[in-house]
């Protein structure tokens, strides 16, 4: 399928989305599905760069905490309408993520990797110093009494916001993934040195990458302040965002761009019942043990799984 | 239809709803709140579930509420704010609860505020720091007795008998962590500053997961400050405590604002390091005679609480998540009913008389007087719990209605 036909049918099928969700009179479907789907955009964003391109980035918060933090300073500063939030979060967010890109240069491996856990903890430090937003003590984001387009709440207008957001992130990561970007990114990850003896332009095409996914990650956080009407830095800057935004790309598999939408889709599904049925506690082990079962029984993830059992049918 | 289906099927219906009806007085009345039963604050909000729980046996011992059995609806939200919102969601559209809590803590009370706003619901919160300041929802109400303004009633305590000191002391250093407690605590203590004209000779805050004072108490003794306020969470509290004692810090006061030494683990933890430190409560066995009631519910909650390994002692948190619970219980038996406006609009008129005493609600829904209490720890030896159950460790310096002594400085030549 042509990425432009796709990216009808991703829009398309958001929108069908949004408008049949108005028939749920039930206001925790669309709390939970927010939180489902901010999981697929970040562990999408994430691949990006950890999947196609192979650089592990265990930073994922600081970039969701920047859309978020962009957010609240666009309220304080402007009171600015959601729509510009989602636009700014989303850029700045991508020039921190074409910063990380230039770490690339330097860093490799578990090396970059831990370069990204630093990132996270010197912009939580620069968060929790910062008064005009919130500082230590947290920020307060009210919810307008007026909500456009004649929904009932705010969840539904957020909710709507995440479903498209959603829809974009899926097209990007499609049409870079089919693209000859998506080729010099997989030369990258399977061998940096022979792809750039190849002529893949490695540093351009790392740093678009670590752009991308960090716009991206930065885009899941913009609502995020608006969702809680409070926020301070250890929710935006949780680790529950950089584990799982790694663990479901994993668990669904990193080569294609279905497999984070999977894994998402399993894990924070999975996550979101069993807070409410089992115990919160059995969260954080039913997110370790799947990660142990599968990269002992499917390395590759569920789509890696598929994929092998496709040949073998053929 | 005929004269004798007519009569068959009004009889039916009639005794239909004969049938039902008992069956809908039976049907419990649902209380739903999230809880921090993992995660960081799992300790306090595993003490307040099982204070909740008590209070709910207590009152279904009792008959219920509106001839119905209470039944308490909660989920894990992990300490995490993120949760909170789907969890309050699910609690009014699938649970379908009658009635609404919080969770411990600001930051789990904040993100339950918009749904229970949209949904016009009075809303107990249980010990969250001025949230309504922003919403300013005239259905909230906050059982922590840190009064109308809480930076400024948390801090009162200790200004005013800092500044009842003879000579008047000068100086005050002010330290706390980079959280969201400390820096409303610091907030206060600024004001408070600015009111008594005290010099400030340091004024820091330091990251969350220090693990080594010891640099910044050396630092603030070097300032030779009169008063030393402090505002931090119960591992910096250890720290802090410790530092003071091995750096040997001198100051006519020292305390202020340290979170841990109100439950038993820090109590027990740090024992004798305490002598000397002047400091906030909620409730000590020194001024039982004040709570007439507390001593059954602490014998209930203690026995609980060791089987279930949170806070042995209970005095902190667990008697006001009792208290939040009488308070709607009240309303409820006063308005007769469920209607949400009629509740808010009794707690806004009328006083209730708690567990903790009376409390009555400032129109931004937190207690109209503060009533934090001001500590000084003294005569602890060695580390074992039994002494904290007893009086005799601790006086209370404010508020003078409550007072059991006076304040002995400098902090130095008490500790012991």
């Amino acid at each position: 399928m042509k990425n432009r036909t796709f990216a009808a049918l991703a829009f398309a099928t958001a929108v069908a989305v949004i408008a049949a969700s108005r028939l749920i009179p039930n206001d925790y479907f669309f709390s939970a599905a927010y939180t489902v789907l901010q999981f697929i955009i970040l562990a999408t964003a994430w691949n990006i760069l950890g999947g196609y391109t192979g650089y592990v980035n265990f930073g994922s918060a600081a970039f969701f905490a920047t859309g978020a933090y962009s957010s609240v300073f666009l309220y304080k500063a402007l009171h600015a309408p959601l729509v510009v939030m989602i636009v700014t979060g989303t850029l700045a967010a991508g020039l921190l993520g074409l910063a990380v890109g230039y770490l690339t240069l330097r860093m490799r491996g578990v090396f970059f990797a831990i370069a990204t856990l630093a990132l996270a903890v010197v912009l939580y430090t620069f968060v929790v110093n910062w008064d005009y937003v919130g500082g230590a003590r947290g920020a307060y984001i009210i919810q307008p009494r007026v909500i456009p387009f004649g929904l009932p709440r705010y969840i539904h207008l957020l909710y709507s916001a995440m479903v498209l957001m959603t829809a974009l992130a899926l097209v990007i990561a499609r049409a870079i993934e089919t693209s000859t970007i998506g080729r010099g990114l997989a030369a990258i990850r399977d061998d940096e040195l022979a792809a750039e003896c190849a002529g893949v332009p490695t540093l351009r095409l790392k740093l678009f990458s670590a752009t991308v996914s960090g716009a991206l990650m930065g885009m899941a956080g913009t609502t995020f302040p608006y969702y809680l009407a409070y926020i301070e830095p250890s929710a935006a800057f949780s680790l529950s965002y950089a584990v799982n935004s790694i663990a479901m790309p994993l668990i669904g598999g990193m080569m294609s761009w279905v497999g984070p939408v999977i894994g998402a889709v399993l894990l924070g599904s999975v996550q979101q019942i069993v807070q409410v049925t089992i115990s919160s506690a059995w969260n954080l082990l039913i997110v370790g043990v799947l990660l142990v079962a599968f990269v002992t029984l499917a390395p590759n993830g569920i789509m890696g799984w598929v994929d092998a059992w496709r040949r073998k049918r053929r | 239809m005929n004269r004798l289906t007519t009569w068959f099927t009004t009889g039916l219906i009639v005794f239909s709803l004969a049938l039902v009806a008992p069956a809908l007085a039976q049907q419990p009345l649902k209380i739903g709140f999230g809880m921090s039963l993992t995660g960081p604050l799992a300790g306090n909000g595993k003490a307040a579930l099982i204070a909740m729980q008590i209070w709910a046996e207590d009152l279904n011992a009792k008959g219920g509420l509106l001839g119905r059995k209470v039944e308490l609806v909660y989920y894990d939200d992990q300490t995490n704010p993120s949760t909170v919102p789907s969890i309050y969601n699910k609690l009014l559209d699938v649970d379908k609860v009658d009635l609404l809590v919080s969770g411990y803590g600001t930051n789990v009370i904040a993100p339950a505020m918009p749904i229970v706003m949209q949904r016009n619901m009075a809303f107990m919160g249980l010990f969250g720091l001025n949230v309504n300041s922003k919403f300013d929802y005239d259905r909230y109400f906050q059982i922590m007795p840190a009064g109308p303004e809480p930076a400024i009633g948390w801090t009162q305590g200790f200004f005013d008998i800092a500044m009842g000191l003879s000579p008047k002391p000068q100086t005050i250093a002010l330290v706390g962590a980079d959280a969201e407690y400390p820096a409303l605590a610091l907030e206060g203590a600024r004001a408070q500053v600015k009111r008594t004209g005290l010099k400030v000779v340091y004024d820091k805050t330091y990251p969350p997961n220090t693990v080594d004072f010891s640099p910044i108490v050396r630092a603030i003794a070097a300032t030779n400050a009169d008063l030393v306020f402090v505002a931090s969470y119960p591992p910096d509290s250890a720290g802090m405590v410790r530092a003071a004692n091995e750096v040997g810090l001198k100051a006519r006061m020292f305390g202020g604002g340290l979170v841990g030494p109100q439950f038993a683990a820090l109590k027990t933890q740090l024992g004798p390091l305490l002598n000397g430190i002047v400091n906030y409560e909620t409730y000590v066995p020194d001024v039982a005679g004040k709570f007439p009631f507390l001593e059954q519910f602490l014998a209930k909650y203690q026995g609980r609480a060791i089987r279930e390994g949170v806070d042995p002692l209970g005095f902190y948190l667990p008697p006001y998540a009792y208290a939040m619970m009488q308070v709607l219980e009240q309303a409820i038996k006063a308005t007769g009913g469920l209607d949400q406006a009629k509740l808010a609009d009794y707690m806004h008129t009328y006083e209730f008389d708690t567990f903790v005493g009376k409390v009555r609600f400032a129109k931004n829904g937190e207690w109209a007087q503060p009533r934090m209490l001001t500590v000084q720890y003294h005569s602890v030896i060695g580390n074992d719990l039994e002494q904290w159950m007893r009086p005799g460790h601790v006086t209370v310096l404010y508020p003078a209605s409550y007072a059991t002594g006076t304040v002995k400085a400098p902090y130095q030549d008490n500790k012991k």
